[in-house]
């Protein structure tokens, strides 16, 4: 239990250095959201003053942040200049629009690499594994710019796929079965693009632990027990290695909001992504600042969640952190 | 006549690991008092975790001790600043035990004998390399062999590197910590007559650390024998090999192996 | 292959993809800001040997082509006016690494018609010479803010490892906060929050510094558990027992043992700190036009109309592919010499 209330005051401490990082940040910003507005020969200067006023910017920094954080304990995480509302919902909306992407993506991929890797591992060496393992090689050396750009391109030259948004015009008017088929074919692009940027390294991590664990011992006294081979690559092997893996699907939890950035810029896909940066741009504090928590929120949840998973699945862990 | 060093009731501690209770210190170095006259040898016997070698780094001034003094030609060593301690420094020189971690693999033999010349910054470049050369000739190591890397040499040419090293500066003290120790037998048989032929000629004084009883009677004129951070005997080399008073100091000589008498009779078949 | 073998091969590739970078004045046909406005967007012209009538010509050449009758945007050769090809002709004037001019060009046509290789782009230039000017920035961008955060992270986790205490603990606290971070947003955001209209080359600048700033916390980590384990080596001990300054110590002994990790981690770094460059400009946050980078030739692409009818202003985003791959190669091959020669010897300091 120690162990876990340590780990939580590290994230919480994280997470404290992050928001004071990007507040500073801010600080440093030369121009913010209301320059823009000062330029603007139709809204008087005093207007820009009032606003600038109630949105506090005057104040010290200090103030600021101990203004800010106040208001984050009520839950609201501010207003967005640009958008002309709280950041709350608007970041929701976003989050629940990315999450449907990565967690579908982050879900084929496991699913797709499991098997890969494993019956790659059983077959080291063999045609399938060098097949694979150049396929992997090839897809690496490809960034997922690339990757997203020439998936869109192909999209685009052959018409299968629509490209870009969420849903199409006319949503609203489609029967429930129209609808799901509209959102699909909307996310297979983008999903696709997910999956492939992370399925390489997924696979040969899968197969690195698991040709390792296969190695050991007690494996071949398992064989010798004449444990069947499907049985003994999920349920022996599999496990052995799970290890790393757990701390790797961790960290693809972590990675849940701010993974698809590239993607969704370049898909057009309305997650967090594009709105953050549109908001950096547009120097909309409020919005970044929430966005990049909110990310940071994942990261460390995900970095929790794989300890707490590795202290389930493996006993010795148990045993170190209980014997401190 | 003073002694060259003296060292009294030196104390070094060690606070422990984080998860332990903070009461809890090691103590390294409980109390050791001993006396070095100028050009003898004092072998120090102990068995490994005795605070042999923390006792050699606190004397070169490498380490600081948590209590004690030492007084080097009758300077207290502890009372001087920075400064002059590294004024002192090369009056007191270390030969390390593994010579693959002592020398810097990559560096050649010439380059690790001139270091101590280039980091007292004195020297001209040529001059460096004539004194490391004069140093190297002085203990055996063959002009062709100067410019090989370290790691290019046997055990044996790398501890006259390191001993040669060590004389660089012309120290008064070399201390000496298991020096021998990873050495084949007629190897160590090479360096102990190189050693003492080195302390007649050039008035050197010697603290030989060893925990093997054999190699101590063959070098040295007194012995202490450590324990526990502590001295626990001393004196003249014959007294301590003939009659050993201290409980460790038996267990150490009896585990020195001897040779049998039979063996004598072999040779002489 | 033996590992030495292995690194050189992958030394070789990268040298040469270099090599033709750097000197892409002479592999360029034309200047890549000359525009032709009479010719913009047009596809990637093939090169013939034989012509419409079927003869074979030893001089490679080219039809001009001219649109199609009735549309806009498709165009046909024009197979009656074959323009060969010329090789090591004299084109525009360039100046190789910025020192030696030259007019030299590796192939080039006559100046009545333009060999568009790799299609031209809205202003009609050459999409080919840009792209190997573009590489000029974006390698180079890469190279340098490799080299920013190298030095970065070696200065802190040598500082980090050798004296310890507090500024170890705070130096480290800070490197878990960079490494938490995506990097992209820490990329993004510390970016965007600098001026956003700057000359090129200041842009240039802020891209090489942001990217530096991003990822000094990995190679300090290695650098600090080096630096932390060869202190306490007894040649340092000797070092210092000469009356050895600390710097000589970082310097002389222990910078060199953190070389084989920098080296390594240069080869991993570069290729994504070229990718930061391509992603910067393409979001118009990196270099701006009109300065050419890989990243801001992609940019155009993220309108609908480029993207349906000119499909060619792709391929700049396949060229840092060869990049990647020979990086990749070179850091792999580095990292199985690294752990075939174990640091041995490592006895340090024992308590006897």
């Amino acid at each position: 239990m120690r162990y876990f209330l340590r780990r939580m005051l590290h994230a919480v401490f994280l997470l404290f250095g992050v928001s004071l990082l990007t507040f500073l940040f801010s600080a440093l910003t030369p121009g913010n959201y209301f320059d823009e507005m000062r330029l603007n020969p139709q809204i008087s200067q005093a207007t820009v003053a009032a606003l600038r006023a109630q949105y506090q910017l005057d104040r010290p920094l200090p103030v600021r942040y101990l203004h800010w954080l106040n208001a984050v304990a009520h839950g609201e995480l501010g207003f967005s200049f640009a958008y002309n509302g709280p950041v709350g919902p608007l970041l929701w909306v976003r989050a629940r629009n990315t999450l449907l992407l990565t967690i579908t993506a982050m879900l084929l991929a496991w699913l797709l690499a499991l098997p890969l890797g494993v019956w790659s591992a059983s077959r080291l060496g063999g045609a399938p594994d060098r097949i694979l393992s150049w396929t992997t090689a090839t897809l690496l050396v490809i960034p997922e710019l690339v990757l997203a750009l020439g998936l869109l391109i192909l999209a685009v030259r052959t018409g299968w796929f629509p490209t870009g948004g969420l849903v199409s015009v006319g949503f609203e008017s489609m029967s429930p079965l129209q609808k799901l088929h509209d959102l699909a074919s909307h996310m297979v692009l983008p999903v696709t693009a997910l999956v492939l940027g992370t399925l390489p390294m997924l696979v040969r991590h899968v197969r690195a632990s698991v040709a390792e664990a296969l190695q050991a011992p007690f494996l071949r006294a398992a064989v010798g027990h004449g444990i069947p081979r499907t049985k003994l690559l999920y349920g022996y092997a599999l496990r052995a290695a799970a290890n790393p893996l757990i701390s790797l699907f961790g960290f693809s939890v972590g990675t849940l909001l701010s993974g698809s950035l590239l993607v969704e810029v370049v898909m057009s896909w309305p997650g967090v992504g594009p709105l953050l940066v549109e908001a950096i741009l547009a120097r909309d504090l409020f919005v970044v600042i929430g966005g990049v928590l909110l990310s940071m929120i994942f990261l460390v949840c995900g970095n929790l969640l794989a300890d707490a998973l590795l202290y389930w699945a493996d006993p010795r862990i148990r045993i170190a952190a209980s014997a401190k | 006549m003073q002694p060259l060093l003296r060292v009294e009731n030196l104390a070094k501690h060690y606070a422990a690991g984080r998860s332990a209770p903070s009461k809890d210190k090691i103590a390294a170095l409980d109390g050791v008092s001993l006396s070095i006259p100028a050009r003898t040898t004092l072998a120090l016997v102990g068995e490994s975790g005795s605070g042999k070698s923390t006792l050699a780094l606190c004397i070169a001034c490498l380490e600081h001790a948590t209590s004690g003094s030492i007084w080097f030609e009758g300077i207290d060593v502890a009372a001087l600043d920075k400064n002059q301690q590294r004024l002192l420094r090369p009056q007191i020189q270390l030969v390390f035990q593994d010579p693959a971690s002592s020398l810097n693999p990559r560096w050649t033999a010439l380059e690790i004998v001139s270091e101590p010349f280039f980091v007292q910054g004195r020297f001209s470049k040529q001059e460096r390399s004539d004194k490391a050369g004069t140093w190297l000739d002085r203990v055996g190591i063959s002009r062709k062999m100067v410019s090989q890397r370290a790691d290019e040499l046997s055990g044996g040419q790398k501890q006259r590197l390191a001993i040669a090293r060590a004389l660089a500066l012309e120290p008064k003290l070399i201390i000496l910590d298991e020096a021998l120790s990873a050495l084949d037998c007629s190897v160590q048989a090479q360096i102990s007559n190189l050693l003492l032929e080195l302390q007649s000629s050039l008035g050197l004084t010697y603290l030989f650390i060893t925990h093997d009883f054999a190699m101590a009677a063959q070098l040295a004129d007194e012995i202490a024998v450590m324990d526990h951070g502590r001295i626990v005997e001393s004196g003249p080399a014959e007294k301590i090999l003939s009659s050993p008073g201290h409980g460790a100091t038996r267990s150490l000589l009896a585990a020195t192996p001897r040779v049998p008498k039979t063996h004598s009779v072999l040779v002489n078949y | 292959m033996t590992q030495r073998r292995k690194l050189t091969r992958w030394l070789i590739v990268l040298v040469c993809l270099h090599g033709v970078v750097a000197a892409a004045g002479f592999f360029a046909p034309y200047d890549p800001v000359e525009q032709d406005r009479e010719r913009p967007y047009l596809p990637p012209m093939r090169i013939h040997l034989i012509d419409a009538h079927g003869h074979f010509h030893p001089r490679p050449f080219f039809y001009p082509l001219r649109q199609r009758k009735g549309s806009f945007d498709q165009y046909e050769e024009d197979t009656a006016s074959a323009v060969p090809l010329h090789f090591f002709t004299r084109g525009a004037g360039y100046r190789l690494l910025r020192l030696v001019p030259s007019r030299l060009h590796l192939f080039g046509a006559t100046a009545a018609a333009r060999i568009y290789l790799l299609g031209s782009d809205a202003y009609g230039r050459d999409q080919l010479s840009r792209i190997l000017f573009g590489g000029q920035v974006s390698l180079l961008a890469g190279l340098l803010g490799a080299g920013v955060t190298l030095f970065l992270g070696a200065l802190i986790g040598m500082v980090a490892g050798y004296y310890g205490g507090w500024r170890d603990d705070l130096l480290m606290r800070a490197a878990e906060l960079f490494l938490a971070l995506p990097w992209l947003y820490l990329l993004f955001a510390l970016r965007a929050f600098l001026p956003l209209t700057v000359s090129p080359l200041e842009a240039f600048l802020l891209v090489v510094v942001v990217t530096g700033m991003v990822g000094w916390a990995r190679p300090a980590r290695l650098v600090r558990g080096v630096v932390l384990s060869v202190k306490e080596l007894d040649f340092v001990r000797a070092a210092r027992g000469f009356g050895a300054s600390d710097l000589y110590l970082l310097s002389s002994h222990i910078l060199p043992e953190t070389a084989s990790v920098l080296l390594t981690q240069a080869a991993i770094l570069v290729p994504q700190f070229v990718l930061a460059e391509m992603t910067l400009s393409f979001l118009g946050l990196g270099v701006p036009e009109p300065m050419s980078s890989w990243g801001n030739l992609l940019a155009s692409l993220q309108q609908y109309s480029v993207l349906v009818s000119y499909w060619w202003m792709y391929l700049p985003a396949l060229a840092i592919v060869p990049f990647f791959l020979g990086y990749l190669g070179l850091a792999s091959a580095l990292q199985q010499r690294s752990s075939a020669y174990k640091i041995d010897g490592e006895s340090g300091w024992r308590p006897t």
